[in-house]
C-alpha cells in the first residue's frame, strides 16, 4: 500500500460525534449484557466467590487461633468439614471498614465472624447477619448468667431474633500498685474522693509519676473511659445528662486541678498506658483484662503485689464498670451457611466453651460451664470476675442503635472539653444535639 | 489515480463499508480504555451524585432503600460542626503545606543545582523522606511528637521551649502540616531541579554583566523561567493533598477534638457507619472544591502560557 492509498483511507477520519456515538453504544451494549438483577442489586462489581462447601472460614483475631485450632479436630472429624482460620479485625470500627463494603455488595469471603459490640448492631439492622435463634440450643443460652440477658437483648438481638452469641466478657478492672499503697499505709481508693486523695499522695508530676491514668486517644478509647466514669456517676453517656457532665468534670479536675492524671493521656493508647504503668509511673488505673497477661509476660517487672485488682472507686451510683465483648455471627452471604452454623454451634457449646477458655484467657466468661471448669484453679482474672459480680460492679454497656456514631460523638465532645476548646455547658449541648441528629 | 481509489465504494466483509469497518475497529480498540474510565470514574461519580441526594443507611433504610431528600444532606453539612471544621483544616493544610513545599522545594533545588562534591549522593539522600511510606512516617512522628516519650518535645525542652504538641489543637495542626512538608518537599525539589537545569546559564551571565545580583537573578530569571513548573507542581500538590487522609488520621486520629480532622476522614467515618448518602454528599463537596481549584489552575496555566 503506497502513501497515497494510506492517505485515502485515513483521510476519511471519523468525526468526534460518530466516535462518541459508537463508543457510547458499545458500552451500553456491554452494560446490558451484564446480568440485570445482579447489576441492579449489587452494583457492577460483584465478583462471584468460588464456593467450597467443604471449607468453613472463621475470621477471628489471630491471638485466639491456637485455642480454636486445639478444639477443631473433633469437629472436622465428625462433620467432614475443614475449618480455615483468618485474622479478624481488632476493633468494631475496623470490622465496619473491612466487612461493611463487602456485605453491602451482598458478598462475604468468610462464613463466621467474631464481631464486636461497636459494629454488630449496625450489621444486624442492615440485614447482613443470619439469625441464630433456631441454631443455638437452649442449653447453651442457659449456660450464660441471667445478668447477661439485657445485654444480649440490646447488642445481640433485633426484632425478637438473636443474631450473635457472646464468646468474650470484657470489663474494665481497677489495677492497683498494692506495694505502693502498703508502703504509704493507704488503702485502695473506694470512692472518687479517695481516688483524688490517694492520687495526690502518690503522684509526683515533676518526675512523671501519676496517681492514675488511662488511654484517652481518639478514636474510641476516650469514649471507653468517659463511659466508665459515667457508669459510676449513674448517667447515660449517650444522653449527655447531668451525670455525664459530672463524669467529664471529674476527669477534667483530675487532669488540671488535682494534677494526678497526665494531660498527655489524651494522646495515649493502651500500649503507652501499659508501658507507663509497667515503668512504675502510675499508682492505680482502669484497664481491660488483657493487661493481666501483658504484665505477667514482663517477668522481669511482674510481681503480684504490683498488680492487685480491686473494686473501682465509687461515684454517686456506686462502684461500677461497664462490660461488653465479642461474639460469633454468621454473615447472611456466607458461602457455606450450613457449615458456618454447625461451627458456631460447636464452638459455643457447653463442652467446648470451657476448652477455649483454658486455651486463651480472652474466652473466659462467667458462663456456668466455664466457671465449673475453672473451679479450684488459681486465675487472677477469674477471681476478680467473681468479686466484681458479687459486688454488683458490672453495668450494662451504653446502648445506641447507631453505637459507633454515638461513640464518635462522645469522643469528639469530651476531647473538645478536655483540651479547653469548649466549656462544659457547650460540650453537653454539643453532645445532645449531635446525638439527637443521629435519630433512632 | 490508483486502482483502489478508482474503485467505487462497495460492500465489504460482513456487509459493512470500508468506512464503517474503520469506525468499528476504532471503537473496539478504544473500548478497554473507555470502559476503564466509565467503570472507575464515571459510574462511581454518577452513583455518588445520586446518593448525595438521598438518605441511605442500609442499617436503617434497608426496607425503603435510598430516600430522596433533595439538598437535605447539604443542608446538614452546613450545620455539621465536624464537617465545617474539617473543610477549614483541609484548606489550611493544603494551602500552607503547598506554599511551604514549593518555597522550600525551590530553595533545596537551588542548593542541589549548585556544583559541589557528592552532589549526586546529596540528591539521592534528599529524596529519602519522600521514599518512606506515609503510614510509617505518620506513626513515627506520632511517637516523636509524643509529649511523654517523644524526642521532639524533649529536644525543645532542652532549649527552654515547653510545648504540648498533639494534645493542643493549634500545635497539633502545626505538627501535622510540618510532617507533610518534611515528607513531600524533596519530591517538589526534584521536579523544580529539573526545571532549573533547563535554564540557560547564558541568561545569568548576561544578567551579571548588567549588574544583577543573586536576588534580582532569582526574581527576574529563575522564578519566571520555572513558573510553569511551579504552577504545575502546585496544582498537583494541592489536588493530591486535598484528599489527604493517612497522615492526620494516623498521627492524631483527627484530634484533639476534631481540630485535625480532614474531609476525607469525615467521609471515611460516615461511610464506615454505613451513612452512604451523607458520606456521598460530603464527597461531592470535596469534588466541588477540587473543581474550583482545578479551574483556578487552568486559569493560571493560560495566564503563564504553560502549554507553550
Amino acid at each position: 500500500m503506497d502513501s497515497k492509498q494510506k492517505k485515502t483511507l485515513f483521510s476519511r477520519g471519523m468525526t468526534r460525534r460518530t466516535f462518541l456515538k459508537g463508543s457510547a453504544g458499545s458500552i451500553a451494549a456491554a452494560l446490558a449484557a451484564a446480568t440485570p438483577g445482579r447489576f441492579l442489586t449489587q452494583g457492577i462489581y460483584a465478583p462471584a466467590l468460588i464456593q467450597n462447601n467443604k471449607t468453613v472460614v472463621l475470621a477471628i483475631q489471630e491471638f485466639a487461633h491456637d485455642a480454636i485450632k486445639a478444639v477443631l479436630p473433633d469437629f472436622e472429624a465428625s462433620t467432614g468439614l475443614t475449618v480455615q482460620l483468618e485474622g479478624g479485625p481488632a476493633s468494631g470500627t475496623d470490622m465496619l471498614t473491612k466487612y461493611g463494603p463487602s456485605f453491602a455488595s451482598g458478598e462475604s469471603a468468610v462464613d463466621v465472624i467474631s464481631d464486636a459490640d461497636d459494629d454488630s448492631p449496625t450489621f444486624i439492622r442492615a440485614g447482613y447477619i443470619e439469625p441464630l435463634t433456631d441454631i443455638i440450643p437452649q442449653e447453651t443460652w442457659d449456660d450464660f448468667p441471667e445478668s447477661f440477658g439485657s445485654q444480649i437483648e440490646k447488642f445481640h438481638s433485633f426484632d425478637g431474633q438473636r443474631y450473635r452469641i457472646p464468646h468474650e466478657f470484657a470489663i474494665g478492672y481497677f489495677f492497683t500498685r498494692k506495694d505502693w499503697l502498703d508502703s504509704k499505709g493507704l488503702k485502695s481508693p473506694a470512692t472518687w474522693e479517695e481516688l483524688v486523695n490517694v492520687g495526690k499522695e502518690l503522684a509526683d508530676p515533676a518526675n512523671g509519676v501519676w496517681g492514675t491514668t488511662d488511654a484517652l486517644i481518639k478514636p474510641a478509647l476516650l469514649y471507653v473511659y468517659v463511659a466508665y466514669l459515667t457508669a459510676q456517676s449513674g448517667g447515660d453517656v449517650f444522653a449527655f445528662d447531668e451525670a455525664t457532665a459530672e463524669a467529664l468534670q471529674f476527669l477534667y479536675d483530675m487532669i488540671y486541678t488535682h494534677k494526678i492524671f497526665p494531660e498527655d493521656a489524651l494522646n495515649q493508647d493502651y500500649t503507652a498506658q501499659n508501658q507507663l504503668y509497667m515503668s512504675d509511673k502510675v499508682a492505680v488505673m482502669r484497664q481491660w483484662p488483657f493487661f493481666q497477661s501483658v504484665a505477667e509476660g514482663d517477668t522481669a517487672w511482674f510481681a503480684p503485689e504490683k498488680l492487685a485488682i480491686e473494686l473501682p472507686p465509687a461515684g454517686a451510683a456506686g462502684s461500677k464498670a461497664w462490660w461488653g465483648g465479642w461474639g460469633f455471627s454468621v454473615p447472611k452471604f456466607a458461602p457455606n451457611m450450613d457449615g458456618a452454623k454447625e461451627l458456631i454451634k460447636y464452638l459455643t457449646s457447653v463442652e467446648i466453651a470451657p476448652k477455649l477458655a483454658e486455651g486463651q484467657s480472652w474466652f473466659i466468661m462467667p458462663r456456668k460451664s466455664i466457671l465449673d471448669a475453672f473451679a479450684g484453679k488459681e486465675n487472677a482474672v477469674l477471681t476478680a470476675m467473681g468479686a466484681y459480680a458479687a459486688a454488683g460492679v458490672p453495668a450494662a454497656r451504653p446502648f445506641h442503635a447507631r453505637v459507633a456514631e454515638a461513640q464518635t460523638v462522645v469522643d469528639d465532645a469530651a476531647s473538645q472539653f478536655l483540651t479547653n476548646q469548649l466549656s462544659l455547658a457547650d460540650t453537653i449541648k454539643y453532645g445532645q444535639e449531635q446525638i439527637a441528629a443521629l435519630g433512632t | 489515480m490508483s486502482t483502489l481509489s478508482r474503485t467505487p465504494a462497495r460492500k465489504s466483509f460482513k456487509g459493512l463499508t470500508f468506512r464503517q469497518r474503520t469506525y468499528v475497529v476504532a471503537v473496539i480498540l478504544l473500548i478497554p480504555a473507555l470502559a476503564l474510565r466509565v467503570f472507575t470514574a464515571f459510574y462511581p461519580f454518577v452513583q455518588t451524585a445520586y446518593l448525595s441526594l438521598h438518605r441511605f443507611n442500609p442499617a436503617f433504610d434497608g426496607a425503603t432503600g435510598p430516600v430522596f431528600v433533595g439538598l437535605g444532606n447539604f443542608q446538614r453539612i452546613a450545620n455539621d460542626p465536624v464537617v465545617r471544621a474539617s473543610i477549614g483544616f483541609t484548606l489550611t493544610f493544603v494551602v500552607v503545606a503547598t506554599f511551604l513545599q514549593i518555597t522550600l522545594g525551590l530553595a533545596v533545588a537551588h542548593l542541589l543545582d549548585a556544583p559541589f562534591r557528592f552532589r549526586g549522593l546529596s540528591r539521592t539522600l534528599v529524596l529519602v523522606p519522600w521514599a518512606i511510606p506515609m503510614v510509617i512516617v505518620a506513626l513515627g512522628f506520632r511517637w516523636m511528637f509524643d509529649d511523654q516519650f517523644g524526642m521532639i518535645p524533649d529536644l525543645l525542652r532542652h532549649v527552654g521551649l515547653e510545648m504540648k504538641w498533639l494534645i493542643n489543637p493549634t500545635n497539633a495542626k502545626i505538627a501535622v502540616i510540618s510532617v507533610a512538608v518534611w515528607k513531600s518537599t524533596p519530591f517538589v525539589a526534584l521536579v523544580l531541579l529539573a526545571g532549573l537545569q533547563g535554564i540557560s546559564q547564558d541568561l545569568y551571565e548576561a544578567a551579571r554583566v548588567d549588574g544583577a545580583n543573586w536576588f534580582t537573578s532569582l526574581r527576574y530569571i529563575t522564578i519566571p523561567m520555572v513558573m510553569p513548573i511551579i504552577i504545575t507542581t502546585s496544582m498537583f500538590m494541592v489536588v493530591w493533598q486535598l484528599a489527604v487522609f493517612d497522615l492526620p488520621f494516623l498521627m492524631t486520629g483527627g484530634g484533639p477534638g476534631f481540630s485535625t480532622t480532614v474531609i476525607a476522614q469525615k467521609i471515611y467515618l460516615e461511610s464506615n457507619s454505613l451513612n452512604y448518602g451523607y458520606a456521598a454528599s460530603i464527597g461531592m463537596v470535596l469534588v466541588a472544591i477540587v473543581a474550583i481549584v482545578g479551574a483556578i489552575g487552568l486559569y493560571l496555566f493560560r495566564r503563564f502560557d504553560v502549554s507553550e
